[in-house]
């Protein structure tokens, strides 16, 4: 089970313009269970491609794409239930307003287990279940998604995608647009939900922070190519990170620069900043 | 929907390039006014001839254009068949007995289905088609068994045949001409020459410029839209809305999900683009300065010339 890449490239074609690659030739399993995984890399490096192909969204040019179970190729099969893989590996779009159209919370939430043939009482349930889980009361669930403000959208469409009950989770940039605090409600959000699931999530962001905080496996991509495929801690003592467009995390940035300006003898790898604190006070007591 | 070649424009050099926009939309229009003059076969195949040359000195692919064509191809069957079965004038060339009746009937159905699973299997482009018309016609005049439900007469007269060619051929070349237009000029510069034309009905209160902005606006924004429809599509589809399963039912619901988002985010860029053109100091019906202005060259008196003398030409031969 799970989701396996195998040397899955994809072009996408274009009259005008000469034909473009978003990615080539990538190769990579995602189990179902204990993963919390973080795609990043550049504006345009494939990222978001990479992501529709994990629930037969896009079919891959090259190669093939296996989920759960089933192989997903260049062209559409008419004995594939992709509906089924959709359910299995739930994939939330980076804006919100793409996909909200109804005009209770309620209804639309319920929008997607309905297209998956579950009773409109079940669906009522997980509307509920999942309105709770994104941090927002019931009371949402009879307001019209149009008047929400831009992060409570974020979550409704969210828990749309949640009340379907997905094995795989994946998130195009949940945190963009958020708020500082906004953004760490929602990652501990997915961390509850992958802790107490046990749910493989998968979220593209640009935010190095949380990735170093949270990812417990991190994939790059740049220019469409797969240069990376392990844990956080590794990929911040990686000197390729300039030229993959990427940072440091700010407790890195900050330790390490205490470190050469006052030659404190500091492990600058803490991942929180009151992990961070901790680290600074233990070497200045000393 | 990729392959729709009338009304889009694809860069390129040659003389159609050059030329000034309000020198095309003329000639243009000084062109099919002239092939609407002619009358016999001969006059209208050197028309088609100089549509191919005119075609030739642009450097425009002829393969792009007949590709273009491929949308219309219905209608045009469609004209030609028209014009076989209503035009009843000039000799009788064929007269056949048609009779519908069980063995014909079912013989039609069976052709239908050989028809359809051809074209599924993509073998041979028209041919299936033209076979299908072919064994139409033998099971409706040929087969008869049992008793006969109607019968009619099928005739085909000389006027009829000459007069669907002749149409069909008309209207390749006006596809033609107008997909040269529209390949060769940019939709910002196509509005741009419609308003310098429209400019004089000012005087009758319409304002070319308003109407110029709207068609130009209208135009810029269509790849944007198609490509926001298709994020909602798989936006939905990936919460089990999958546009090509369903009963009938839920493909309504589905279409609904897809509309709604499109119409607010429609809403949403268009006032955005009013405050972003407020912002930037622009006021309707003011006048504007233009960064590029049209200037005619001697490319366009060249187009002039010999577009009026075409017309000239079509008048005479009218008229002699």
């Amino acid at each position: 089970m799970g989701i396996h890449f195998r040397q899955v490239s994809h072009q996408y074609f274009s009259q005008q313009n000469s034909d473009y690659q978003a990615i080539y030739d990538i190769t990579l399993s995602i189990e179902d269970q204990h993963e919390f995984i973080c795609l990043i890399g550049h504006t345009g490096s494939g990222k978001s491609t990479l992501a529709q192909h994990m629930n037969a969204l896009v079919f891959p040019t090259k190669g093939t794409v296996e989920i759960a179970g089933v192989l997903v190729s260049q062209k559409r099969d008419k004995k594939t239930d992709y509906n089924r893989l959709r359910k299995h590996v739930g994939l939330v779009f980076q804006f919100p307003e793409y996909q909200l159209f109804e005009e209770t919370v309620e209804k639309d939430i319920m929008f997607g287990p309905l297209n998956f043939k579950v009773s409109p009482e079940v669906a009522k349930e997980k509307a509920l279940e999942s309105i709770r889980l994104v941090g927002l009361n019931e009371s949402y669930l009879n307001r019209n998604p149009f008047n929400l403000s831009g992060g409570e959208k974020k979550r409704v469409s969210i828990a749309g995608i949640l009340a379907m009950d997905p094995e795989i989770l994946v998130l195009d940039e949940p945190t963009s647009g958020l708020d500082p605090q906004g953004k760490r409600q929602l990652m501990r959000l997915f961390k509850d939900i992958q802790e107490k699931t046990n749910k493989t999530v998968v979220i593209i962001t640009h935010d190095m922070d949380l990735v170093y905080e949270y990812a417990t496996r991190t994939l790059v991509l740049s220019d469409g190519n797969l240069v990376f495929d392990g844990t956080p801690d590794d990929l911040f003592r990686r000197e390729e990170l300039a030229t993959w467009s990427l940072s440091l995390p700010q407790t890195i940035r900050v330790l390490k620069g205490l470190k050469e300006q006052f030659h404190l003898e500091l492990n600058p790898y803490q991942k929180t900043v009151e992990e961070a604190v901790r680290e600074i006070e233990k070497v200045t007591s000393r | 929907m990729k392959n729709i070649v009338i009304g889009q424009f694809v860069p390129g050099s040659g003389f159609f390039y050059k030329l000034d926009p309000r020198t095309k939309i003329m000639a243009i229009i000084v062109l099919m006014v002239s092939l609407f003059l002619l009358k016999t076969m001969t006059q209208l195949l050197v028309a088609l001839a100089i549509a191919v040359i005119l075609l030739l000195i642009g450097k425009l692919s002829i393969v792009r254009i007949v590709k273009g064509l491929k949308p219309i191809f219905v209608l045009l069957i469609f004209t030609f068949f028209f014009q076989i079965f209503f035009n009843k004038t000039g000799a009788l060339w064929l007269d056949q007995t048609m009779s519908l009746n069980w063995l014909s009937a079912g013989a039609i159905v069976l052709a239908t289905v050989l028809w359809r699973v051809l074209a599924r299997w993509k073998v041979g482009g028209i041919l299936p088609f033209l076979i299908y018309l072919g064994l139409l016609y033998v099971s409706l005049s040929y087969l008869s068994y049992g008793s006969t439900w109607t019968s009619f007469q099928f005739q085909i007269y000389e006027k009829g045949v000459e007069m669907s060619v002749f149409v069909v051929i008309r209207l390749l070349i006006i596809i033609t001409l107008s997909t040269v237009l529209t390949l060769t000029t940019k939709p910002t510069d196509l509005t741009m020459g419609m308003e310098k034309l429209l400019r004089p009905l000012k005087f009758i209160g319409i304002n070319s410029e308003e109407f110029a902005l709207i068609i130009s606006i209208s135009l810029r924004y269509i790849p944007t839209i198609l490509d926001e429809a298709n994020k909602i599509m798989l936006a939905q589809a990936s919460r089990g809305a999958d546009f090509s399963q369903g009963k009938l039912k839920e493909k309504v619901k589905q279409v609904i999900s897809l509309l709604v988002p499109m119409f607010i985010i429609a809403f949403k860029r268009s006032e955005e683009l009013a405050d972003a053109m407020e912002s930037r100091n622009f006021v309707p019906g003011k006048p504007r300065s233009r960064i590029y202005d049209l200037v005619f060259g001697m490319n366009d008196i060249v187009a002039f010339v010999i577009s009026a003398g075409l017309l000239a030409a079509a008048i005479t031969i009218q008229v002699i």
